[in-house]
């Protein structure tokens, strides 16, 4: 009986490492360059976004909805052709205070500012962002 | 023995459908590979005064063409920009490019002064705008080149309104070419399409 609950434990948690590692990580990384400054690194899965996203209160969801329903039917087509394209820097700015870039990467949207203050990092599956999109469109008024 | 069974008939069924999950995913990735090129708009800016600044941007021309319908607003929808002559200094835009479009190819406009000259000029296929500007501490030099098949897709629309994502989908069948050039004391600007998605 032990040996069953086990096996069951252990494929289910296969089956949810599979599916959390094939979704992806979002990833947030703050490094501010001040004395005794922050260090973040932030790692969650990206298989949670779509269902905090449920879980919200919906008026901060009408919230975000209405900050962003001109732009999410472009963010959402944005973010499903670059999955389809072949890795590449999209954007690169670079003055001499701040390096700025934004690239795409194995499936990830990255952007990269380096600056004299702090250097953030932020690493988003692209998949993530279309389903955010789709679904925050979804939930918006009728067009 | 028979938990040892079942352990390996579990981790086998959950290995391949691991693999069923991942396989359809790898091999769409390779499909979308083997289509054709992909072209690209590279927009470059770099600071010429040793600053070392930096502007680049690498567009490709698919997205641009599906991004732009997604986009409305009061000027631009359905991937058409209206035109407001009002607020264009009473030209008529479409009318310019219409009369360019139609003209046979030649220079048909140069303006030349002490503080430099401008000259449109068609010719085999491509229409050419060069600027240049001296001044005492600034001296621009624009060059401009737009595929005719270009001008003919933005007028592909209404009356009133400039068809950018038919513009696009023109820009994208021609061969890789610069397309402007601006160069002054302090920055050169170069605008180019390609097949790669990198502008080094």
């Amino acid at each position: 009986m032990f040996g069953k609950v086990m096996l069951g434990v252990l494929g289910t948690t296969v089956l949810a490492g599979v599916f959390v590692a094939q979704q992806g990580l979002v990833r947030v990384r703050v490094v501010e360059h001040k004395e005794g400054g922050d260090r973040v690194n932030l790692y969650v899965p990206a298989a949670v976004i779509p269902v905090a996203l449920k879980l919200a209160p919906e008026e901060k969801i009408r919230e975000a909805i209405e900050r962003a329903k001109e732009w999410l039917p472009a963010v959402r087509i944005a973010s499903k052709e670059l999955a389809r394209l072949p890795d590449t820097e999209l954007v690169e700015v670079r003055d001499h205070r701040e390096h700025v870039r934004i690239r795409t990467r194995d499936g990830y949207l990255e952007i990269d500012v380096e600056s004299d203050r702090e250097d953030v990092q932020l690493s988003v599956p692209l998949k993530m962002i279309e389903k955010v999109a789709q679904e925050l469109h979804a939930r918006g008024p009728a067009s | 023995m028979k938990t040892k069974m079942t352990l390996k008939a579990v981790l086998s069924v959950a290995l391949l459908m691991a693999l069923a999950i991942s396989v359809p995913a790898t091999a769409a990735a390779q499909a979308a590979q083997t289509t054709q090129p992909e072209r690209w708009l590279h927009v470059r800016v770099e600071s010429v005064d040793g600053k070392g600044e930096l502007v680049r941007v690498n567009m490709p021309l698919s997205l641009a063409e599906k991004l732009l319908p997604a986009v409305r607003n009061e000027r631009l929808r359905d991937g058409k920009i209206t035109i407001n002559e009002s607020r264009m200094n009473g030209v008529d835009l479409r009318a310019v490019l219409e009369a360019v479009r139609t003209t046979r190819d030649g220079e048909f406009v140069t303006v030349q002064s002490n503080d430099g000259e401008v000259r449109v000029a068609k010719k085999e296929g491509y229409l050419y705008v060069n600027a240049r500007e001296n001044k005492k501490d600034k001296n621009t030099q624009v060059e401009i080149k737009v595929p005719m098949t270009v001008v003919d897709a933005l007028l592909s629309s209404g009356t009133n309104e400039l068809d950018l994502v038919a513009a696009v989908r023109a820009l994208g069948k021609h061969g890789d070419s610069e397309l402007v050039v601006v160069k002054d004391n302090k920055n050169t600007v170069r605008v180019w399409l390609d097949s790669k998605n990198t502008s080094e």
